[in-house]
């Protein structure tokens, strides 16, 4: 387990570098700053209630398929949950956006009947701090779509470490938990990078959101 | 048009556990669950699992019917992963289902991933049914998260019921322009898509003005707030974490013993 906690967290700082690689930085806007307004709260809060609506439904279809296929059975849907994240980081702009989206969500989850019950805090966490390391390794000044690629596959795959560990799902002896790499990768790439990304150009868009405009 | 809003709600009742602290019977799930992590035998998990249900119905009077109609979520992943571990784990074979081989590994693990998972589903319903939800986060925000931070949460539970209205009426508009429902994959996800932006752009206009006006009301301007309902902490609430501590400490005993 602890090996597969390793390459996790290669993978994902492996993400973190060609999202850092590629592209431009944001002169203006994002950064390492902390100071959340109350106009940031609320926003993370109304996507984390409209993500915990949604993610229940898909959390339900991809624990029956992950408990009942196993870890290639829910990769496909594996990158679905994320999409929320990357909005609110792409529109809040601040550190620890993602994660608090990600422990607010799950916590909407729970009370809305989340299969896995409380359990669910740990996908919470490992999905929203993937995208935050992804972020730092970009200061927090880099909101395109590689960015939002890179931290999508970055959130699902490290969401497979706490999969891992609930399901106990020993990387010692289950092939498939290296299978489903790639496919994981893929699917938070598109699922939540791609689909989060364009979520949030598209609200930039209608100039509701004055940070994911700057 | 849905009016509610959770499927687990908290359930007023005057118990022991209804009394008990809230931040104390949080830390009682993750102390459940972290000793689920660690037993190694199928027992411990099926003692811990009749010892969470007396706590649910003859303590917090939680009642059974609630259990039961709950079970569906309870157990259904723990049997599917049960039945996954029997075919999936190492081990000498045992039965052959068709293609697929039982191990005497997959026999031994399976149970306890499906107590692991059923018995963690079951304490986080028993702390939703015996907590307002309102009374665990002033006690989150006793223990030193900031309030501002805390009141995140407070709001996506306001939130929620709104978002699940928005959410049926612009289901409703679309199926009155057409029978959404039996259209084809690709049309449906199509209208996924516009439901979802129209919902987000309705919820982010709906944060806009939420934060104007509790700015407004100088919400933020001082370093605490004042709460409608006060949560204090007694001591007395500490036979619940330490009851399980007790159990969990002697499971792990006797395991060691077998």
């Amino acid at each position: 387990m602890l090996l597969y906690l390793i390459v996790n967290l290669v993978i994902v700082v492996a993400l973190g570098f060609i999202a850092r690689s590629i592209g431009q930085f944001n002169k203006t806007g994002g950064g390492w700053n902390f100071d959340y307004s109350t106009r940031d709260i609320v926003i993370i809060a109304v996507i984390a209630a409209i993500a915990g609506v949604v993610n229940t439904g898909t959390s339900t279809v991809w624990t029956l398929a992950n408990s009942s296929m196993g870890p290639l059975g829910g990769a496909l849907l594996q990158g679905a949950f994320m999409w929320a994240y990357i909005l609110a980081a792409w529109l809040v702009r601040k550190p620890g956006a993602a994660l608090a989206v990600g422990i607010i969500e799950v916590a909407v989850e729970v009370l809305l009947g989340n299969p896995t019950g409380i359990a669910s805090l740990g996908w919470g966490v490992t999905q929203g701090l993937g995208i935050e390391i992804v972020l730092a390794l970009v200061n927090y000044r880099k909101f395109d779509l590689i960015t939002a690629i890179c931290a999508g596959a970055a959130a699902s795959q490290l969401g497979t470490v706490w999969t891992a560990i609930l399901f106990g799902w020993d990387p010692a002896f289950a092939g498939d938990v290296w299978l489903a790499v790639p496919v994981n990768l893929i699917s938070g790439a598109i699922l939540s990078g791609v689909i989060g990304h364009y979520l949030a150009q598209a609200i930039a868009r209608t100039g509701l959101v004055r940070a994911a405009a700057t | 048009m849905a009016e509610t809003s959770y499927s687990l709600q908290y359930i007023e009742r005057d118990s022991p556990l209804h009394r008990a602290y809230p931040l104390v019977k949080l830390g009682w799930v993750f102390l459940v669950a972290a000793g689920l992590f660690l037993y190694r035998e199928p027992l411990s998990g099926a003692i811990m699992l009749l010892l969470v249900l007396l706590t649910a119905v003859g303590v917090a009077r939680v009642p059974p019917s609630m259990v039961i109609r709950s079970s569906k979520l309870i157990f259904g992943v723990g049997i599917l992963l049960m039945f996954f571990h029997f075919f999936a784990d190492p081990g000498e074979p045992v039965y052959h289902v068709g293609p697929l081989t039982i191990t005497d590994g997959g026999l031994y693990e399976g149970p306890i991933f499906f107590f692991r998972l059923s018995v963690v589903v079951l304490a986080s319903f028993v702390l939703i049914w015996t907590t307002d939800i309102r009374d665990l986060m002033v006690s989150l925000t006793k223990a030193g998260i900031p309030y501002r931070y805390a009141f995140a949460v407070f709001l996506a539970l306001r939130f929620l019921p709104l978002v699940q209205r928005e959410v049926d009426a612009v289901k409703a508009a679309h199926a009155i322009r057409g029978r959404a429902n039996r259209s084809s994959l690709v049309h449906r996800f199509k209208l996924w898509q516009r439901y979802m932006f129209t919902v987000l752009i309705n919820g982010l206009r709906k944060a806009e003005a939420t934060a104007t006006a509790i700015e407004c009301r100088g919400f933020g301007a001082y370093p605490d707030r004042t709460y409608v309902k006060t949560v204090t902490f007694h001591a007395s609430s500490l036979w619940l974490p330490l009851l399980f501590i007790l159990v969990t400490a002697a499971l792990l005993y006797f395991e060691r013993l077998l």
